[in-house]
C-alpha cells in the first residue's frame, strides 16, 4: 500500500492511495462518514422562547452547529452509552456537555443570536463557527435553554458525521496508439478535453501524465476520435480518496479515527468466531 | 426562513458566511466573486447562497401559532 499526499489544508484532505483494493478503500469511506464519532447537540431544554421560531426549527438549527469534538473523543463515554443514558434521563457530566443560550431582543430592531453566544461548559467542546444564525429576536422577545450535546456517529443523525463529502475515484490512463492517429491533421481529442489531459508536446500528441489525475473518465476523446486511437480506461488498484472535514476534527485525525473503527469491527469479528464457531487453533 | 446551517446536499457547514456575503453582495459585489472569496466552491452550496429568501425577516412580525 502506497499513499500519496496530493492536496491538504485544515478542512480536506486528498490521497492518491495505490495497492489497495477498492472494496477496501470503500470500507474505509464509509467509516469516514457514518462511524467516526463527534459531538452535537441531542437534546435541548427551553427554559423559555417566545420568538417565532418553534422550539423544533431551533433546535434543529442547534444540532447542525459543527463542535470541537478533538480533545472529546478521550474525555467523553462511547456514543453507544451515552445514547442509552440520554434516554434514561440521565444527563451526566461524563457523557453530555451543557451549551446555554440566552438572549432579549432589542427596541427597535433585529437582535441575531449566533452559535458564537454559546456558552460551553466545558472549553474543549465549542462551536467551530462563531457567525453561524441560530434566531432572530425582537423587542420583548425572549430565549432561554439549555443544550445537551453528545459523542455519536454518523450512521445515527448525520448532524455526527464528521465529514461532509467523502468520495474515491478511479485514475485514468489513457492511451493514444500513434499508429492510428493522424495528428496534425486532426486534433479533436485536444479540443474537446475538458481538463486539457492531451496536449501538443513538441510536435506531437501526448497524454499530460500530471493531469491525469484530474481526468473525470468522461470519454470525450475517445468518442470525437474518427480513428479510434484514444483509449480511456482506469489503472488498476489506484485511487484517490477525497474527504472534507466539518470542521470538528482535523481530517488526519478522522481517517486515522475511521481505520481505529475498522480494526475494531474486525478484532470483534475475529474474537466471536474464535470463541463462538470453534476454529480456533484450527 | 433563517440561512440554512448547512448545504442541503452535501453537508458542509456554510451559516457562518451569510452575514459576509450578504453584506458584500449588497455593496455591488459580484456574487459567484464573493463565492470564490469565502471558498464556496461546489455548486449545491453555491445555490443556496444565490437562491435564498429571507423570508424570516417578514415571518418575524407575525404571531406564532401555537
Amino acid at each position: 500500500m502506497d499513499v500519496e499526499v496530493l492536496k491538504r489544508d485544515d478542512v480536506s484532505l486528498k490521497l492518491l492511495v495505490k495497492g489497495v483494493k477498492l472494496h477496501l478503500l470503500n470500507s474505509i469511506r464509509r467509516a469516514l462518514i457514518a462511524e467516526v464519532p463527534v459531538m452535537a447537540v441531542d437534546y435541548v431544554v427551553f427554559m423559555e422562547n417566545s420568538s417565532v421560531f418553534y422550539d423544533e426549527y431551533i433546535a434543529h438549527r442547534l444540532a447542525l452547529i459543527p463542535l470541537s469534538s478533538e480533545k472529546a473523543l478521550e474525555k467523553y463515554k462511547s456514543p453507544e452509552e451515552c445514547r442509552e443514558a440520554g434516554e434514561r434521563g440521565i444527563f451526566s457530566e461524563d457523557c453530555f456537555v451543557k451549551l446555554e443560550l440566552s438572549g432579549e431582543g432589542v427596541k427597535g430592531g433585529v437582535k441575531t443570536l449566533y452559535s458564537g453566544d454559546l456558552v460551553s461548559g466545558d472549553p474543549d467542546v465549542k462551536p467551530v463557527y462563531d457567525k453561524i444564525p441560530i434566531i432572530q429576536l425582537l423587542e420583548n422577545q425572549r430565549v432561554k435553554l439549555e443544550a445537551y450535546a453528545r459523542l455519536g456517529r454518523g450512521r445515527e443523525h448525520i448532524k455526527w458525521s464528521p465529514v461532509s463529502v467523502a468520495a474515491h475515484k478511479y485514475v485514468a490512463s489513457v492511451k493514444i496508439d500513434e499508429g492510428k492517429c493522424s495528428y496534425p491533421q486532426c486534433r479533436r481529442c485536444i479540443e474537446v478535453c475538458p481538463r486539457q489531459v492531451i496536449v501538443e508536446k513538441e510536435g506531437s500528441i501526448k497524454v499530460d501524465e500530471g493531469k491525469l489525475l484530474e481526468c473525470s473518465l468522461c470519454r470525450l476523446c475517445e468518442t470525437v476520435c474518427p480513428s479510434e486511437a484514444v483509449k480511456v480506461s482506469w489503472k488498476e488498484d489506484e485511487y484517490i480518496l477525497y474527504f472534507e472535514s466539518t470542521g470538528s476534527l482535523t481530517p488526519k485525525r478522522i481517517l486515522i479515527e475511521a481505520t481505529k473503527v475498522l480494526e475494531d469491527k474486525l478484532n470483534t469479528l475475529k474474537k466471536a468466531l474464535l470463541e463462538g464457531v470453534g476454529y480456533g487453533g484450527g | 426562513m433563517l440561512f440554512p446551517v448547512r448545504c442541503f446536499t452535501c453537508g458542509a457547514p456554510i451559516g457562518h458566511l451569510w452575514d459576509e456575503y450578504i453584506k458584500r453582495v449588497q455593496a455591488g459585489e459580484d456574487p459567484a466573486k464573493v463565492l470564490d472569496d469565502l471558498g464556496v466552491k461546489r455548486y449545491c452550496c453555491r445555490r443556496m447562497f444565490l437562491s435564498h429568501v429571507d423570508i424570516a425577516r417578514e415571518v418575524l412580525y407575525f404571531p406564532k401559532i401555537s
